[in-house]
């Protein structure tokens, strides 16, 4: 072992630079693709050096595509997506922690069964919810007859509709619908001295003012991890913003670049385009992580210090 | 004497609980009906094994944990049904259970905070006890950049602060390590000589129990052994429960059975002569043996199992008919070097207790 150092030392470093090329070649290519020109993409297929266009193509995002208002879109669903997620899974959490209530194991573990059922695969129940949010009640009307009975006296049974589909909210709602930041702030609450509450308690504090004097403060770095993570999430989804918004100014940065491909057969995509759009876009994320990495390593760390 | 000690002095309530019950459901009762009374100004403990129920006991006089019936009454006023604010108790906490985003001061000042009382109150009270407990160069620190000792001083500051009519100490040494445990129940002895608050004050460990208490409640299963002065639970121990608790190394009990003239043990040995016939358990301390080498008048006859020498004196575990008898004399090793003992139990030490309730039966016996 000793003796083979070197050789080893050089076959690490070998794997090492091989994952880098996995990862940072695709990067490249976007980078110098989006660097290129239209024409000079069409003469000489891939571009593996870059060119002078970068700008050029910057600027036809802005001027030629929805994606500067599709990115409005993405920041109104992600941040919303992050701050209703916050906010829902710190108050779930502290119910479930710090109140004696009859079934808490169950009602914690229904929610941890949302991260093991995403989105991706309630797609089409979650579509037709969103086309009318009432479904699910005119439904359980009709199932136990109490709609007959409706009908019996007002002359009409009761069948309400509402769609979200193509608004914001739409949009957002089904994505707040998951586990993960209850589970996170739970594991947070169960770290933290056993007898805070009922010190508080002692000292005159009732539940409200438990939550934001001491509990609020101590969840800072929590609450920033749990925000950049599903801020990131909402920013990357791609199915549901695909399906649940159906017009150029409703969907996403993400769904736009994906159609800016032409649909029609035989064209060539403009490819420099849609790789500088990927990195206008790319740009929001990168800009959360770099502001707020400290806190994410923080916050999943999972412990007061 | 400053402002602060005689504040507390003066708010002292005296407690009463009558018919206190808490079950969780018809199966687990943790505490069957209680009836004590606790002076005004007077150190509590409540002494029991671990589940015996005295925390419980104690959040329902803090009004943290629900009664299942019964009445509260602290300072005459009946507190069953009140939120623990308004209760005018204060609790210290095992764990210290400090705000750990808070500075001391800011822990201390909660409580005034939240009671709406004015800045400038706020904090020459806090330094008032913040000067009492030698905390007033910490005020600034996180809980987190104070050590063990000095938490449980801040959280103790927490309780105080209020001018509490009752303190409530659940357990408040148990995490420290044992020179620092010494120094804290010195403290707080001290600390209560000034304040004079209604303490009450739960612990498993008896040697807290017999310095600090001014009577110590000893808890078995949620029911009330002894509630007494220290002295009078270590002479006069109600039950063989209490015995057993009390005193390190514990008090020795032997089952022996009377013939109307003599009792005997397990083995036939006369340990005394009592008019007593049926069967009892014998109690003696292991420091009111007297070791001899010789067979003389009652002595029994005993083998060594195995010597600990203390410095101060030797603890002996012998083999007496059938069950471990533990001896603390004072003799060093040279004297005891040989299997066979030779034990009298003075008649004035020895204690009775019923075989079947282990409660102590009559006293009449050892006056002989
Ligand atoms: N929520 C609860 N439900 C049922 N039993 C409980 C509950 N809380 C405590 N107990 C029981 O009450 C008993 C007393 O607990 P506790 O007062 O904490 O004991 P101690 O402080 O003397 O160690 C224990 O046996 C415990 O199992
Ligand atoms: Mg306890």
């Amino acid at each position: 072992m000793v003796e083979n150092a070197r050789s080893l030392n050089i076959i690490a470093s070998l794997i090492l630079v091989v994952g880098m090329i996995y990862i940072l070649g695709p990067l490249y290519l976007t980078l110098s693709t989006a660097s290129q020109s239209y024409e000079f993409m069409l003469r000489n297929g891939l571009a593996w050096y870059p060119g002078d266009q970068f700008l050029a193509n910057m600027a036809s995002i802005f001027t030629e595509t929805r994606i500067p208002i599709q990115m409005l879109n993405s920041m109104v669903v992600a941040f919303s997506n992050a701050a209703a997620t916050c906010v829902l899974s710190f108050l779930s959490a502290y119910a479930i922690v710090y109140f004696r209530i009859r079934w808490a194991g169950v009602v914690f573990a229904l929610i941890l069964a949302t991260i093991m059922l995403p989105l991706d695969i309630r797609v089409i129940t979650t579509y037709q919810v969103a086309s009318n949010i009432f479904s699910p009640l005119n439904a359980v009307l009709d199932a136990t007859g109490l709609n007959g009975l409706i009908a019996g006296i007002f002359g009409t049974p009761v069948q309400l509709e509402l769609s979200v589909l193509n608004t914001h909210f739409g949009l957002v709602a089904p994505l707040v619908a998951h586990g993960t930041g209850t589970f996170l702030f739970r594991q947070f609450f169960l770290t933290l001295p056993k007898d805070l509450f009922k010190a508080a308690r002692m000292d005159g504090a009732g539940p409200t003012r438990f939550l934001f004097d001491i509990l609020l403060p101590l969840s800072r770095t929590s609450f920033a991890a749990l925000f950049v993570l599903t801020f990131l999430s909402g920013w990357t989804q791609y199915l549901w913003p695909l399906v649940g918004a159906s017009t150029p100014d409703m969907q996403t940065a993400v769904v736009g670049l994906a159609r800016l491909v032409p649909d029609s057969d035989g064209q060539v995509p403009d490819f420099p385009m849609i790789m500088a759009g990927a990195v206008i876009v790319s740009i929001i994320p990168l800009a959360m992580i770099a502001l707020l990495q400290r806190y994410l390593v923080q916050g999943l760390v999972l412990s007061e210090k | 004497m400053n402002a602060i000690d005689t504040a507390i002095r003066a708010a002292a309530a005296d407690i009463k609980l009558i018919g206190v019950t808490k079950a969780y459901d018809a199966q687990t009762v943790v505490i069957p009906p209680m009836d004590v009374e606790l002076r005004a100004g007077e150190f509590t403990v409540v002494l029991g094994p671990s589940g015996c129920g005295k925390s419980t006991l104690l959040q329902m006089i803090a009004g943290l944990e629900r009664v299942s019936d019964g009445k509260i009454m602290v300072g005459g006023r009946e507190v069953q049904d009140l939120e623990p604010k308004r209760r005018g108790c204060a609790m210290v906490f095992q764990n210290y259970a400090l705000y750990p985003h808070m500075t001391v001061f800011e822990n201390m000042a909660y409580s005034l905070k939240v009671a709406g009382v004015r800045k400038a109150e706020r904090a020459a009270r806090v330094a008032a006890v913040a000067r009492m407990l030698a905390l007033s160069d910490y005020l600034t620190r996180k809980p987190g950049q104070l050590s063990g000792g000095q938490r449980q001083r801040v959280a103790i500051g927490r309780a105080i602060v209020r001018e509490p009519n009752v303190l409530l100490f659940d357990e408040p040494l148990s995490n420290l390590d044992a020179q620092l445990r010494h120094d804290m129940r010195v403290e707080l002895s001290e600390l209560h000589r000034r304040i004079g608050a209604t303490s009450i004050f739960v612990t498993h460990d008896q040697v807290e129990a017999m310095t600090l208490a001014d009577r110590i409640l000893i808890l078995n299963k949620g029911r009330i052994e002894q509630f007494d002065t220290p002295k009078a639970i270590y002479h006069h121990p109600a039950s063989v429960f209490v015995a057993k608790f009390i005193g390190a190394p514990p008090m020795n009990i032997l089952p022996v059975t009377g013939d109307g003239s003599v009792l005997r043990l397990a083995d036939g040995q006369i340990v005394a002569e009592a008019r007593l016939t049926g069967s009892y358990q014998l109690g003696i301390r292991p420091e009111d043996i007297i070791v001899g080498i010789k067979a003389d008048g009652h002595a029994v006859r005993a083998v060594l199992r195995f010597r600990e020498d203390l410095g101060s004196h030797s603890v002996l575990a012998a083999d007496l008919a059938g069950s471990v008898i533990r001896i603390a004399t004072p003799f060093g090793a040279d004297l005891i070097n040989q299997p066979e003992l030779f034990l009298n139990l003075p008649a004035a030490r020895l204690h009775l207790f019923d075989a079947e309730t282990g409660r102590a039966t009559c006293r009449a016996f050892a006056a002989q």
